[in-house]
């Protein structure tokens, strides 16, 4: 009984829509259909590698800053810096994206509108969650693992690589399939970075079809091939979230 | 989307207070609202003081136009009349889609200006009847934006063009066919160029052994864009201009005025339409069948096409070609608007070179086959 209300949440404003989409993309003129896969692997399987590279250059380059900054940071508190590093929860996501395009532009104007520029914007707007993530799993680390390291003469490099990366590997994990997932479903940062022409990100598919065509039924199939590319990554996340019977 | 329809169900729930409450739902930018809400809404109320007018944007581009079909058809679906929108201003591709669902009131006939609605676009959009449905608010054309200072002899024709762009690679913008309709627009200018076939793709009846024709205009294309910067977007090309890094593009006319009228764009860029031409594109005032106050709205839109209003409102204020019947509109603007209307463009060149877009088959197959091959 204690289940039912939070079930029929999520049943309402998750499991429903979901479905519905789901049965929209296995439909077109109301008759069971696999055309509007067919119309997703002949025009964009291109974009679905496309997608899956810009998340994860962008994730990976998240982390490559991240890390380092969050592992000094926790080896030696500095408000400012952390606030500085923060700082990109709060901006939105088409204010990233307008911003690095006019920041970029009259540097390298070819970089804006490729995957690389993409990939950083990505990286700058979630390094801020990533902060809020890694300096949590960082700071639950005991501090005694790190003065022992220390007094073994290692340094906040070392400390980073060697005591507190592993120690938080499974918070890391779940961090990076957050991270990961949401770069897959951008779209605000990707239409006001993107070029109109070459491979898209998904999302820009699905407005395009929608959009320019009024075509549900393909962008439902974009949809779902996006809940699968996203599935991956969540079931690890969920293999963390729920506690293991057994006594591990 | 479902979030644009939320906001445009609860901006037209908003309880009225005057006798006759008109909901306007504008399909199109922020400026075109801003038309309705302090010129236009305020000009018709002075003449029927008992009406109240609520305008409401929903965005702009073709989605915007879809945000108030969906709204208006899942109250056709719902069986719940009257429908909550009264006016609305929406794109060619929507209108047209409506008229053939059903959705739509044939009011033309019942306004004293019916006559002044003439033109081959408001008989037919992507090969549907719409003769009686729909009123231009305002006609936008597609065309070649120049800066003079480095395109001295702009293209006259589509061939100038392509064999300017292969001599001067990366300095030809335009937005594709994923940012707007402005790069719709040019692919389909492109077309009509290769193919020889604008009568046929625009007239119908569709015959599917033009497809041969219609990809291989879109190879060209495809080689053409190797030269190209494809933007992001209408803006995009703008922007693109204005900062040198193109020295031409696709755009629309009416975004370049805007911008030069408010300072945001490089005065001596100068638009020039090619020959075979490009398509116009007109967003039309409509309204739903089940409307609650029909007589209101039809009222509201034989207001809009009045010489005058179209004169003062639409192109002397905004720049936009007039939507009704130009010879009777265009006696009565300044001199000085003339000019700027037709600076680089002009009335001779929009009577030769503004096209119709495609019947809707014709234009999802040039769609598709851009996908597929330009990618």
């Amino acid at each position: 009984m204690v289940c039912a209300l939070p079930l029929a949440v999520l049943g309402v404003v998750f499991l429903w829509p979901l479905a519905v989409s789901i049965a929209a993309s296995f439909t077109r003129a109301g008759a069971f259909t696999l055309a509007n896969y067919g119309t997703v692997w002949r025009l964009y399987l291109r974009d679905v590698g496309y997608t899956l590279g810009v998340a994860a250059a962008g994730s990976a380059l998240t982390f490559a800053i991240a890390i380092p900054v969050c592992g000094w940071l926790r080896a030696r508190a500095f408000g400012p810096v952390e606030f500085l590093l923060k700082v990109p929860l709060f901006v939105p996501f088409v204010v990233v994206g307008h911003a690095l395009r006019v920041f970029l532009s009259p540097w390298a104007p070819g970089l804006a509108g490729s995957w690389t520029g993409i990939a950083l914007a990505l990286a700058w707007k979630h390094l801020g969650l990533a902060a809020l993530l890694l300096l949590g799993a960082f700071r639950a680390v005991d501090e005694s693992h790190l003065e022992a390291a220390r007094n073994f003469g290692a340094g906040t490099a070392r400390l980073t690589r060697d005591i507190l990366v592993p120690m938080a590997g499974p918070s890391l994990a779940v961090s990076a399939v957050l991270i990961f997932s949401s770069m897959l479903a951008s779209f605000s940062i990707p239409l006001m970075m993107g070029r109109g022409g070459g491979a898209q990100m998904l999302m820009i598919d699905v407005y395009y079809r929608f959009g320019q065509h009024g075509d549900f039924e393909t962008a439902a199939a974009l949809g779902v091939v996006g809940y699968l590319m996203a599935m991956g990554a969540a079931l690890v996340y969920l293999r963390r979230l729920t506690p293991r019977r057994g006594g591990s | 989307m479902l979030m644009r329809a939320l906001v445009l169900l609860l901006a037209l729930a908003v309880p009225a207070s005057a006798a006759t409450r008109l909901n306007v739902a504008i399909g199109a930018d922020v400026n075109v609202v801003e038309v309705h809400k302090t010129v236009l809404g305020p000009g018709f109320k002075a003449q029927v003081p008992d009406v109240e007018l609520n305008v409401v944007g929903t965005g702009t581009g073709e989605p915007a136009s879809r945000a108030i079909y969906t709204k208006i058809r899942a109250q056709a679906d719902a069986g719940r009349a009257p429908w909550d929108i009264d006016v609305a201003l929406v794109s060619m591709a929507v209108a047209s889609q409506m008229v053939k669902e059903g959705l739509l009131l044939r009011y033309v006939p019942q306004m004293k200006n019916a006559a002044l609605v003439k033109g081959a676009e408001v008989k037919e959009a992507f090969g549907v009847n719409v003769d009686g449905y729909v009123v231009p608010m305002f006609q936008n054309q597609i065309a070649i934006a120049y800066n003079p200072a480095k395109v001295p002899a702009p293209p006259k024709t589509f061939d100038d063009l392509a064999k300017w762009v292969a001599a001067n690679p990366g300095k030809f913008g335009y937005n594709g066919i994923k940012g707007g309709v402005s790069g719709v627009g040019f692919t389909m200018g492109w077309v009509y160029w290769k193919t020889g076939l604008y009568k046929q793709l625009t007239q119908g009846p569709f015959d599917r052994s033009r497809e041969g024709a219609i990809r291989e205009a879109i190879t060209a294309l495809r080689d053409f864009n190797k030269n190209v910067l494809v933007t992001n977007g209408n803006a995009g090309t703008l922007d693109a201009l204005n900062r040198g890094e193109i020295a031409m593009g696709a755009v629309w006319i009416d975004q370049l005025v805007a911008w030069k009228n408010e300072g945001r764009m490089d005065a001596s860029i100068t638009p020039v339409l090619p020959a075979p031409g490009l398509p116009i594109y007109p967003l039309y005032l409509v309204v739903p069948r089940e409307a609650a106050s029909r007589e209101a709205a039809v009222r509201y839109v034989d207001y809009i096409a009045t010489p005058e209003v179209q004169a003062r409102a639409i192109v002397e204020r905004f720049g936009w070609y007039p939507g009704v019947d130009a010879d009777r509109v265009l006696p009565l603007i300044s001199a000085k608007s003339r000019e700027l209307l037709f600076k680089g463009v002009s009335a001779d060149d929009l009577a030769r070179y503004s096209r119709q877009m495609p019947i809707k088959e014709y234009h999802d197959l040039i769609t598709l086959a851009y996908e597929e091959i330009v990618r």
